[in-house]
């Protein structure tokens, strides 16, 4: 039960932070994931993997397994690919030619690529069956490296002739001016983003299910976008849209990863059809997940150089961007338009240029990792600000105040047309540097460093944008036919008058059955828990459009404003029905809860009419009903639709996102003398999406990226060897963070209402991997006086001690020049 | 039992290192001999200058032994292998049987006088620790032949212990480790065993560092020279957990520290000793 005096906001539920209303479910075990449906005659799935990183297939032998008893059928590439079409690219040109099938036809491109697989009555007869599939492999030489790999001397994909997967340039103003008029120009030779992945606690599971009468196919799954899945597979299986079922249950963590799930959903529908249409379910393990899921993308940044006036103003930057998308471009190349979605980050600079080009290599294919592609340039942007701020002298702080977007500029047009609805970033810096106690540290910092201690005080500045425009991807390319945002959801009274709410999302745990019902709550003056919300998407459900699913920071600004919507066309339905009843004008009326449960009360005469009632005219009791309310369902779709334009493609300039919620971070961090671990001794986190449906929901989120993103910058990265061994296959050497890993965090919150929503509310809960900027900076603050520059996203006591010997070694004296004119 | 089944069969203790084998599919015996539930086989006590734990005694177990606290090198070891979970079902005997090169207890052991007590078809018979561990995963055992009981004699007063490592997380095993146990009269050492974890086929006893130590008065100068010493003893291999000159680097840095722990227990202070995090 809620409680009444948690309303906030003169009498509102928005903004309450109400329990989740999961909660119960999700924190006593009681959830229901894929793996937990059971199906009559199911039957389970397991791959056959590549160990080579670029191997040409000689030959694939299934006899052994399929000899066994209990296995029920085995499947090759190669079959597949006699049956299906390649997948969708979505970049143009050459990459057009690229055959992407769900399994290894001729070569296999990374290791862990699935090559054949197995049907077997039981799991652990399917384990056993894929040990016997022999496959015999030419190695070729592998191409491990981004910049090597643009070099083209190992080809990935033949048919298009080259590795380059896409190629561009975002250049605005006028850069060449900005240079010869410079104070300082400050060249940067080389960064590097790692590769890491946030390892969702559930791995993939599919149920595939190729209903051989009815030539439809059925999916249990936990994809989390499945409405982009079932794109990709109707083409690729030439099967109508319709025919495709995909249901999700409860979700155990996706943050991107889970996206890319749709070559697996292929293989479960492809070996369902050869087992006689049993279902066939494939639960990955998390060595599987590690070597082939999904990895978040790998960056590398050249030849950068800014240009600065004599008050450290930046007034121009210019870099080549290489992105390393994997084997396969799947969800890619939109990694290469989404990163200009914060093509400035938080600064003023107007002039600029990115040549930005994407290659495949031989490693996992990359999916859109928590932070998608801003992240990686957000930490460049963030390098970029604090090492020009220790060359020229200048304290992170000021230099962030000196360029930082204006409080006054909002909303704010970009160099490339994004229009930033709303922020305050120096507010948010002086609300963490209080947090923080900055002027206590700093003196401490001081203090220790006269003992020969290395403490550093780090600033990161981010932005999550959400709710995407999709018509970005006709800048990648022109004939995408995708552009703008939609979300769909229905609210109705049921027979008997129970107020329920669909929505075609897919939490994974981020409260979407709790905010919808605050929203409806609002609007129906009742409270949240007299509200069902049902979410999870089910193509038959009819809430989904084009762009369902839980991704990319935007349900309480999509999601909600589609549940806002539908209340809204439900509560104008029963005032219409209401008057009717009570014979008075809709002004007259009052939504609230009396004696007989949640009900509308005409304010004259006193009588009220209660939902079930109102229901039951409409359902059951329908012959009284007048001529004028025949169009009354009570049950009420709306679809929201985000107020886009396609964006110009020649130019590369639009909007590209509609809110822009903001991160600052400041940590704290000393690197030991002797082991060189770097630890983290204070943290703050400020946030500021706009109005918070559910402030704790949003502290919860703001955790969990601080989580992942203390994880990413010091104990996970995606190794592979010189020839393309995944190194990190398992959770003992990727070592994901834990709790014992986590400093105490300080919390602090702003909020600039975003004035593109209805209800000031933004996107949130990737948090723009806030702490990889924020321990890069720390740690170069330590480190600055040795001579050390960060130029990478990943840094652990082992890189930052030999980080230091190389220094020693002279090495790194020329990857920073200034020059002062 | 074991003997009757052959070369395909296995001890299933706390499962915690063969469970993840027959998991990945490294190990695929056809019968597991459960020693789980055996009465007798889990015992910590005290008798004659010695603490002998039955093979089947959880790490866990040990971590809250007061008896064990005794030998503080012990409790170092019992309390920072791994997570609650592994510790609740790994055991001490397990352990030493499938002599991990990164197996805590080994590394630990090693710098205290201890036997282990075995059992075979043709009777017992109790092994030194040093003849005990032959190389990386393999023991003096014969296949059917059982670890009964660690005995570990208690160090003479006036000898104090300690045992670090540097772990990247929690449930996974340590990039480097050291075990010290020093013998002091005053500021003098007059005694010192060195164990470096991790960074050899098998633990490896640092002897010039030992011989570092052993006479001098114990400062940052001669701490130094042992830890130099052990840097150059250690023989790591470059993997996940870190480059061999890290991991070298890191010998280094936990020797100094545990010595100067090990000094302060010599005196009888009561510090806690606490493994590094990443
Ligand atoms: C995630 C994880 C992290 C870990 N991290 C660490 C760590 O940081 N440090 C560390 O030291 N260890 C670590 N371990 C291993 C753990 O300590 C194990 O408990 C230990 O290595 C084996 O003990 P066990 O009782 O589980 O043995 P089991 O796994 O049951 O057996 C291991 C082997 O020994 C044999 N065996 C077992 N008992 C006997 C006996 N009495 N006589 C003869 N043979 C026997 C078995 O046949 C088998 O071959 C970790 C394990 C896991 C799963």
């Amino acid at each position: 039960m809620v409680e009444e005096k948690e309303k906030k906001n003169g009498g509102r539920w928005v903004g309450a932070s109400l329990p989740r209303k999961e909660e119960d479910r999700l924190l006593r075990g009681r959830g229901k994931f894929a793996d937990d449906i059971k199906l009559r005659e199911m039957t389970y799935l397991r791959f056959v993997r590549s160990s080579y990183a670029h191997a040409r297939i000689i030959s694939v032998d299934t006899s052994a397994a399929e000899a066994l008893p209990g296995v029920v059928c085995t499947i090759t590439g190669k079959e597949i690919a006699a049956q299906t079409h390649p997948f969708i690219e979505i970049a143009p040109d050459h990459i057009q030619k690229v055959r992407d099938y769900p399994m290894a036809v001729e070569k296999v491109r990374y290791q862990g690529e699935p090559v054949a697989a197995v049907v077997a009555e039981s799991a652990s007869l399917a384990d056993d069956a894929a040990e016997l599939v022999q496959v015999e492999y030419e190695p070729l030489e592998p191409a491990i490296n981004a910049e090597e790999a643009l070099l083209d001397k190992s080809i990935l994909h033949e048919e298009a002739g080259t590795n380059r997967v896409w190629s561009g340039t975002w250049e605005f103003g006028d850069v060449e001016k900005a240079f010869r008029d410079a104070a300082y120009v400050v060249t940067i030779d080389h960064m590097h983003f790692h590769r890491f992945s946030s390892t969702p606690l559930e791995n993939n599971v599919v149920i595939g299910q190729w209903e051989p009468k009815e030539d439809r196919i059925h999916y249990w799954c936990n994809n989390s976008f499945p409405s982009f899945a079932i794109q990709f597979l109707a083409a690729h299986l030439a099967v109508h849209f319709d025919r495709i079922r995909v249901q999700t249950a409860d979700i155990g963590g996706s943050f991107g990863i889970k996206i890319t799930s749709y070559p697996q959903m292929s293989v479960c529908a492809l070996a369902s059809k050869k087992a006689g249409g049993r279902p066939v379910k494939w639960v990955e393990t998390r060595s599987e997940h590690m070597v082939s899921s999904a990895h978040g993308n790998e960056r590398t940044f050249r030849d950068t150089r800014v240009a600065l006036d004599k008050n450290g103003v930046i007034t121009a930057i210019a870099s080549r961007h290489i992105d390393d998308c994997g084997a396969y471009p799947r969800y890619e190349p939109l990694g290469c338009v989404i990163y200009s979605q914060v093509f400035c980050g938080t600064y003023r600079f107007k002039n600029a240029r990115i040549e930005f080009t994407q290659t495949v290599t031989n490693k996992c294919p990359v999916g859109p990792n928590r932070g998608y592609s801003r992240m990686q340039h957000l930490w460049f942007l963030e390098r970029v600000v604090d090492i020009c701020a220790y060359e020229i002298g200048i304290p992170a702080d000021e230099m962030r105040l000196r360029n930082y977007i204006r409080p006054e500029e909002f909303p704010y047009t970009t160099p490339n047309g994004c229009v930033y609805d709303s922020g305050n970033y120096p507010k948010m810096l002086e609300v963490a540097k209080k947090l923080i106690g900055w002027d206590d540290w700093k003196k401490k910092q001081a203090e220790a460093r006269q003992q020969g201690r290395w403490i550093g005080i780090g600033i990161g500045t981010t932005l999550d944008s959400g709710t995407n425009n999709f018509g970005q991807s006709q800048i990648i390319n022109p004939y995408a036919p995708f552009s703008g945002n939609s979300q769909g959801a229905n609210c109705k009274l049921d027979v008997y008058g129970e107020v329920v709410v669909a929505v075609g999302s897919c939490p994974q745990g981020q409260g979407h059955e709790t905010v919808s019902a605050q929203v409806v709550a609002d609007v129906l003056n009742i409270s949240p828990d007299l509200i069902t919300v049902r979410t999870g998407f089910d193509t038959e459900r009819n809430v989904h459009t084009g762009f369902s699913g839980t991704y990319a920071s935007q349900f309480a600004v999509s999601g909600l404003s589609a549940v806002h919507g539908a209340a809204q066309k439900l509560k104008a339905e029963m005032k219409r029905l209401a008057a009717f009843v009570l014979q008075t004008t809709q002004d007259d009326l009052e939504f609230g809860v009396g004696e007989q449960g949640p009900e509308i009360k005409a304010r004259s005469t006193g009588k009220s009419i209660n939902y079930w009632s109102l229901a039951n005219i409409v359902n059951v009791n329908s012959a009284v009903l007048s001529e004028e309310l025949q169009d009354v369902t009570l049950n009420c779709r709306y679809i929201w639709r985000a107020p886009f334009k396609v964006p110009d493609r020649e130019k590369k300039y639009g909007n590209l996102t509609l809110t822009y919620s903001s991160q600052l971070h400041i940590a704290v961090v000393e690197v030991d003398r002797d082991t060189f671990i770097p630890r983290i001794l204070d943290y703050v986190a400020v946030d500021d999406c706009g109005v918070a449906i559910n402030p704790a929901i949003v502290e919860g989120q703001v955790y969990g990226a601080t989580a992942h993103g203390i994880g990413a910058a010091l104990m996970e990265t995606c190794a592979y060897d010189a020839v393309g061994n995944m190194l990190t296959s398992t959770f003992s050497d990727y070592t994901p963070i834990t709790a014992m890993n986590i400093p105490k965090i300080k919390y602090g919150y702003i909020s600039t209402p975003s004035p593109h929503t209805y209800s000031g509310a933004k996107g949130m809960g990737e948090g723009g991997a806030a702490p990889i900027h924020t321990i890069s900076a720390a740690l170069q603050d330590a480190l600055f006086a040795e001579g050390v520059f960060i130029n990478d996203s990943f840094n652990n006591g082992d890189s930052i001690f030999r980080s230091l010997q190389q220094r020693e070694g002279g090495q790194l004296s020329n990857l920073v020049r200034m020059e002062k004119r | 039992m074991l003997g009757q089944l052959g070369e395909n069969a296995k001890f299933l203790a706390g499962g915690q290192s063969l469970i993840p084998l027959l998991k990945l599919r490294f190990a695929n015996p056809e019968h597991l001999v459960d020693l789980n539930f055996i009465a007798g086989t889990s015992f910590i006590k005290q008798e004659a200058g010695a603490l002998h734990f039955g093979a089947m005694s959880r790490h866990a177990e040990i971590e809250h032994s007061a008896l064990a606290r005794k030998i503080s090198v012990l409790h170092d070891c019992a309390a920072g292998i791994a997570d609650v979970q592994v510790r609740n079902r790994g055991t001490i005997g397990g352990s030493l049987a499938e002599a991990d090169p990164s197996g805590d207890w080994a590394s630990a052991l090693i710098t205290l006088d201890t036997a282990v007590h075995c059992l075979g078809r043709n009777g017992g018979r109790t092994i030194h620790l040093s003849d005990f561990i032959k190389d990386a995963y393999t023991t003096a055992l014969a296949h059917d032949e059982l670890v009964t009981e660690v005995e570990v004699k208690i160090p003479p007063k006036g000898s104090g212990g300690a045992y670090l490592a540097f772990k990247r997380s929690a449930p996974v095993y340590p990039s480097a480790s050291v075990a010290v146990q020093l013998t002091m009269a005053g500021d003098v050492c007059q005694d010192a065993a060195i164990a470096l974890g991790c960074v050899g086929l098998t633990a490896i006893r640092a002897t010039n560092a030992e011989t570092a130590l052993r006479g001098q008065i114990l400062n940052d100068k001669t701490i130094s020279a042992a830890a130099e010493e052990a840097r150059a003893a250690a023989d790591p291999q470059p993997d996940m957990r870190g480059s061999a000159e890290y991991k070298r680097q890191l010998v280094v840095a936990l020797l100094k520290r545990a010595i100067q722990i090990a000094v302060r227990r010599a005196r009888g202070e009561q510090v806690e000793g606490a493994h590094l995090y990443a």
